[in-house]
């Protein structure tokens, strides 16, 4: 599903925010990547979202090297990927349905089918009731969840997330993982981004740790009890 | 349409709609758009009226200067009477030869009416009109020449000019004479004015075209969080542009109707003093007003101006803002 091929990538003025990075996330398969802030993890999801292009070294979708793609093309790449942002970037002046249909509305969709949809996303993440309610009147969990919804509208194959529980107490982001598994488990390949060490120990996934730009960890992390 | 996974039917071809019912959705989209910016004109009232009345008062400016000249050539029009050349017959003409000439000037392409006065007629309406009645009974014989006024076909000055040094070459005639300075004076200045209508009018829409680019890019840096987050969920740039596309072509509208009100309003509040002048000169002018095709023209050009400020501004500025971040 996603490759990552010897990719390297340095700022201007010799920063080098990624290097040599390669791993595979395979169809279905859910991952974490963990790693201090500044490790790099930002840098990777911006190279897969197209936000960042690599220095050097492929970035393939689906067999499909991102090299390839052309500016004209990049909305549609989009399309394919759902992005859950830390601070969940909803547009505050428009209701949840509004933010929740963005996607269908950007690919075409109107009428019945984008109002069935919008409700079966929302429906899953557990905010139905809050169809109407403009964002700024959730709690911080909720608007989260609304971020989800949107990403996974349009069901795309691809989930990414950055740090989607970062300003979460522990209680609401076992809830918002358990959101996330329950797209795994219907085939959707996730790969998140936190730093939340005990959150990911406990999930028990594999887990991708980044060290100054570099992969020191592929695989189960092992459990460590929370201090 | 995916291009990672051939497999997916992405968007709305994900269901199996006739490509007519697509192509409907197409325009349902565009509407929704355009009656989409209209509510964010409403939602900033104040800023929005601003715009719209500076593109109003600047195109109103243009648009009554227009008026005046069309009102000024319709006048000029009716003066084409005073391109009329006399001829004066010599003395020694008999009447035969006098005419002999009327017929074939009668016949001359050139020539669009032709008129004969003669001696006595003229010095009938000379006493008449002159007041000087009784003294000129005393006169022994008629000083007044024979006349024949020529009403050119070409009442341009130089055409007039021309048909008159041919027909003085007539012998009988002994000279032509056409008072087309002024007519000349007149043609001159109505052609500075109709260019200083169009440098005036050029000048505004310049204006007009960066007062709406402005506007618009302003919008866009109000909205650059939400042009974000299109971007990011996949939106195209044209699908983002769109709505700021109509907001200029809203302007437009809007604008060139307060054109057109305040047009139409400060021609009705002339008529009334421009009648008492006409009545004071003895004449039945009415002011001319716009046309429909006029106003029609004056609302096609305001939406374009609208459309061509916005998408100046748009094609820059959009394309420009790019997510920073997920």
């Amino acid at each position: 599903m996603l490759t990552f091929d010897q990719v390297s990538k340095s700022y201007p003025g010799g920063f080098i925010a990624l290097d040599r990075i390669s791993f595979e996330l395979a169809k279905g398969e859910m991952a974490f990547l963990t790693g201090h802030s500044g490790a790099g993890k930002s840098t990777l999801l911006k190279l897969i979202s197209l936000i960042e292009r690599p220095t050097s070294g492929r970035v393939l979708i689906n067999n499909v090297d991102l090299k390839r793609i052309r500016r004209s093309q990049v909305p549609f790449i989009r399309r394919d990927i759902g992005i859950i942002f830390q601070n969940h970037r909803l547009l505050m002046e428009h209701t949840v349905f509004d933010n929740v249909a963005l996607p269908l509305v950007i690919e075409g969709f109107t009428g019945k089918e984008m109002v069935k949809r919008v409700h079966a996303a929302l429906d899953k993440v557990g905010l139905l009731d809050k169809v109407r309610c403009l964002p700024e009147t959730l709690s911080g969990g909720e608007q989260q969840r609304v971020g989800i919804a949107r990403a996974v509208v349009n069901k795309p194959p691809l989930l990414l997330a950055d740090e989607p529980t970062g300003n979460l107490d522990p209680e609401l982001s076992k809830d918002i993982m358990r959101v996330f598994e329950a797209f795994n488990q219907v085939g959707v390949s996730v790969l998140i981004a936190t730093h939340d060490h005990s959150l990911v120990a406990r999930m028990r996934y594999r887990t991708l740790t980044l060290k100054q730009g570099k992969m020191i960890n592929d695989g189960l992390l092992q459990y460590e009890e929370p201090l | 349409m995916s291009i990672l996974f051939s497999g997916r039917a992405a968007g709305a071809s994900s269901k199996q709609i006739h490509p007519l019912q697509r192509w409907l959705m197409f325009w349902v989209q565009h509407l929704r758009q355009c009656i989409g910016s209209l509510g964010e004109l409403w939602r900033t009232p104040l800023a929005s009226l601003m715009t719209i009345a500076v593109l109003g008062v600047s195109l109103t400016l243009p648009t009554t200067l227009h008026l005046l000249v069309k009102n000024v050539q319709s006048i000029s029009g009716s003066f084409t009477q005073a391109a009329e050349i006399s001829f004066f017959i010599k003395d020694d003409a008999s009447d035969t030869q006098i005419s002999t000439l009327v017929t074939m000037l009668s016949a001359d392409p050139d020539i669009e009416q032709v008129r004969f006065i003669s001696k006595s007629d003229a010095m009938a309406e000379f006493q008449q009109v002159s007041g000087f009645g009784q003294a000129l009974q005393l006169l022994d014989d008629n000083p007044l020449p024979n006349v024949i006024l020529v009403l050119p076909r070409h009442t341009q000055p130089q055409a007039a000019e021309q048909l008159r040094r041919r027909i003085e070459q007539e012998r009988i005639v002994d000279f032509g004479k056409l008072d087309i300075a002024w007519l000349e004076r007149l043609d001159a200045i109505l052609l500075l004015m109709r260019q200083a209508v169009l440098a005036i009018a050029l000048l505004l829409l310049t204006a007009v075209l960066l007062i709406i680019g402005n506007t618009i890019r302003l919008s866009i840096i109000n909205k650059k969080e939400e042009i974000e987050v299109m971007k990011l969920v996949g939106a195209t740039d044209a699908f983002i542009q769109r709505p700021f596309l109509y907001t200029g072509v809203w302007f437009g509208v809007f604008g060139g109707l307060l054109a057109f009100l305040v047009v139409e309003l400060m021609v009705w509040w002339l008529e009334g003093a421009i009648g008492q002048i006409t009545d004071l000169y003895q004449s039945h002018f009415t002011l001319m007003t716009m046309s429909f095709s006029e106003f029609l023209a004056l609302l096609l050009l305001s939406v374009l101006l609208g459309l061509a400020g916005s998408y100046i501004s748009v094609s820059r500025h959009i394309h420009a803002i790019e997510p920073s971040g997920p």
